[in-house]
């Protein structure tokens, strides 16, 4: 299958447009590699299930009408953006321009921030969609970390896909100091309801013994195409608990690794995906256990109606020497349609002897007798269903790990699941 | 209230309730007793409208209206309340939580408002110390990991909160100690009145010595093959099935 592929010349054109020229060497390094290997396709074994023909496309729409990106980001409301007040400290990066002034709390102890255009780094190779993203940012935000925050820090990434097609990069760096401990929130909103190409690169350093919680919240609009990296090096001792909602956008698909080189580093990572009709939510985890003792563990889980699809590939590596891993994983996924596709697999690799390893994947329908049970109670079907769909996404809500954010997920949960079975209903009364 | 005439019903190809009829008015206590898979928890599941089970014949009146034409939480609402044999485990879902939407959805119905929040933890505070049930009860998962005889005395908990007004208890005295038998008992007992109707399934005279049935049922082969008053349990319970089965086959 020949997928469509990147109008280069105009990416030329588009990349040569951008503010902060200090950018342009790591650019233009970026934009060669990219020329050279491509973008995925569905031969590509970690891509085989997803095609990128659509985010090519809005690409290529985007590049034909002048590739340009909005650079004066008059500051959104963050009340309109995300439901629910949030303590925090926030940091925007709107339509890829970032923001490195602190909203909600003026002095923001312990937090040193900065931009990637005050010091460019130099250009390396990586994944290809990192390469489009060195390509195209206009800027990255860096975050330093350097003591034990008792607010959460809070980045919410807004794209306004208002008038016109639109494509946009964000790029961010956060280091968290040796013994220091952090709440972080990463949201994922559009304004407006065209098609919009929003590519994400998030590398999370943390240092010895440090403590990081961290949430995604992923509620773009229905026309939205995201994909986006999260590059994790935790380090000696170092806990991570990090949990990942998507409940928006077309084409989803998120990429987290996570390197355990250090011993002792003890992650969590947990994820909740909703699709209804026209989804595609993709979710590629990898860990690398180089070192033991280390544990890590994840739980997927995802709910889908209509015509959708969802993808769940979680592989764990146990490096030769590794001894003393621990390494859990689980996916389990709720299909109230027969329309709805899963592909779920799990991928273990251990080259180590002492290790222990877990994985366990299920795929289920709506359990009739639970429905039956509290319809006999008086319970409406559609009111049964959305409890059971509800109790079956419960655990990963209660146990997000950044508390000021419990509130507003157990929120947008609850009408995004309302939704999808509403959504159902009337298909119900139609047919 | 309830007035079954020739009832039918079967499961994919197996023909389980075949031709059974039953009369009951309020105010009476009804005990069904019978064979193991001769049909009794069929007969509740269809009476509380299970989907599974197709009804190939016969009618079923509940209070002048047809009961099968009414969806199973439409049933609930009117005051049909099945006290299951294997209460159903829902890990995530909140004891509390669904009893509250239980009492609201009945109370919606009847067009009043939803229950205040206090009023509700009173009442079913009320009603789980009349059970011997800890309050803690209230903040686990419905029946999640509950031992058999407590999600036994769940189910009475649901029906005292609930008040229905024919209430089908399908083997709710299996696997009770004494004492939970007698707060089953009493629970039951303190649902008698004139204006309700109580349905027990049941293998043993035990509970009927608490609960005094008007009439006690034999069901066999999904039909009822003998009526009388209470003393045909104690019948049963010295006799066996046998020379009925016989009567019926025959
Ligand atoms: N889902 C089902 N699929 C197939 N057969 C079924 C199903 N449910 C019930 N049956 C059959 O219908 C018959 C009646 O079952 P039912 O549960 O009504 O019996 P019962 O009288 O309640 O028995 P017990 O005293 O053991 O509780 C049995 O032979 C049973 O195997
Ligand atoms: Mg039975």
């Amino acid at each position: 299958m020949k997928s469509a592929t990147l109008d280069i010349d105009r990416l030329r054109e588009a990349v040569r447009q951008l503010p902060n020229r200090g950018l342009a060497p790591s650019r233009e390094a970026a934009l060669a590699h990219l020329d050279e290997h491509g973008l995925p396709t569905l031969r590509d074994e970690d891509w085989k299930y997803t095609d990128l023909s659509p985010l090519v496309d809005i690409s290529n729409r985007w590049l034909h009408a002048g590739g340009h990106q909005p650079t004066s980001a008059d500051r959104p409301d963050i009340a309109d953006a995300i439901p629910g007040s949030i303590d925090a400290i926030w940091f925007v990066i709107a339509d890829g321009a970032v923001d490195a002034t602190p909203i909600g709390h003026s002095e923001a102890r312990g937090i040193q921030v900065s931009r990637l255009s005050d010091a460019p780094p130099q250009f390396a190779a990586g994944r290809p969609l990192a390469d489009l993203n060195a390509a195209l940012r206009q800027d990255g935000l860096r975050i330093r970390i350097t003591e034990r925050l008792d607010k959460p820090v809070g980045i919410l990434l807004i794209d306004r896909a208002g008038a016109n097609v639109g494509v946009t990069q964000s790029y961010i760096e956060i280091e968290v100091a040796p013994d220091a401990s952090a709440d972080l929130i990463e949201y994922h909103v559009s304004d407006g309801e065209q098609d919009h190409y929003a590519n994400s690169v998030l590398t999370l350093n943390i240092g010895e013994a440090a403590e990081v919680r961290h949430v995604r919240i992923q509620n773009r609009a229905k026309r939205h195409v995201q994909t986006g990296r999260t590059s994790v090096v935790p380090g000696r001792n170092a806990a991570l608990r990090m949990a990942s909602y998507d409940l928006g956008g077309a084409l989803i698909r998120n990429d987290i690794d996570i390197d355990l080189g250090q011993p002792g580093a003890d992650v969590s990572f947990d994820g909740l995906y909703l699709a209804g009709d026209g989804q595609h939510i993709d979710n590629h985890t990898r860990v690398d256990h180089r070192v033991g003792p280390a544990t890590s563990s994840q739980e997927y889980r995802g709910i889908l109606n209509g015509k959708c699809r969802c993808v769940w590939n979680g592989k764990a590596i146990v490096h030769k020497g590794a001894d003393g891993t621990d390494a859990r994983q689980a996916n389990h996924n709720l299909l109230l349609s027969e329309k709805a596709e899963i592909d779920a697999k799990p991928e273990l690799e251990i080259y180590a002897d002492d290790v222990k390893c877990s994985h366990g994947t299920t795929v289920g329908q709506l359990d009739e007798k639970a429905l039956f049970y509290l319809r006999s109670r008086g319970l409406g079907k559609n009111h049964a269903t959305r409890v059971l769909t509800h109790a079956f996404a419960a655990d990963l809500v209660q146990r997000a790990p950044v508390t000021a954010v419990t509130g507003t997920i157990t929120d947008l949960v609850e009408s995004r699941l309302g939704e999808l079975i509403e959504a159902d209903f009337i298909a119900d009364l139609l047919t | 209230m309830l007035d079954i005439k020739d009832l039918k019903s079967r499961i994919g190809e197996s023909e389980i309730l075949r031709g059974l009829s039953l009369a009951v008015k309020k105010g009476e206590v009804h005990a069904i007793m019978g064979p193991n898979g001769s049909g009794k928890s069929t007969l509740a599941q269809v009476v509380a409208g299970h989907e599974d089970y197709e009804v190939t014949g016969g009618t079923v009146d509940y209070n002048g209206q047809d009961l099968l034409e009414l969806s199973p939480e439409e049933r609930a609402r009117e005051g049909i309340f099945l006290g299951f044999q294997y209460p159903v485990e829902i890990p995530g879902v909140n004891n509390a939580y669904l009893l509250k939407a239980a009492v609201n959805a009945k109370r919606k119905h009847q067009g009043l408002d939803e229950i205040d929040a206090f009023e509700f933890l009173k009442l079913a505070r009320e009603k789980m110390a009349l059970l011997g049930m800890d309050p803690k009860f209230l903040n686990r998962g419905v029946n999640e990991g509950f031992s058999g005889g407590e999600k036994k005395r769940n189910e009475i908990l649901q029906m005292a909160m609930l008040e229905p007004k024919l209430a089908i208890l399908d083997e709710t005295d299996s696997g009770l100690d004494i004492d939970a038998l007698k707060a089953v008992a009493e629970g039951v007992n303190a649902l008698r009145d004139p204006e309700r109707a109580i349905i027990l399934v049941t293998h043993y005279q035990r509970l009927l010595d608490y609960v005094e049935p008007d009439y006690v049922h034999v069901l066999s082969h999904g039909k009822i093959v003998r009526s009388g008053d209470k003393t045909l349990a104690l019948e049963l319970e010295e006799r066996g099935y046998d020379w009925l089965r016989e009567a019926a086959t025959g």
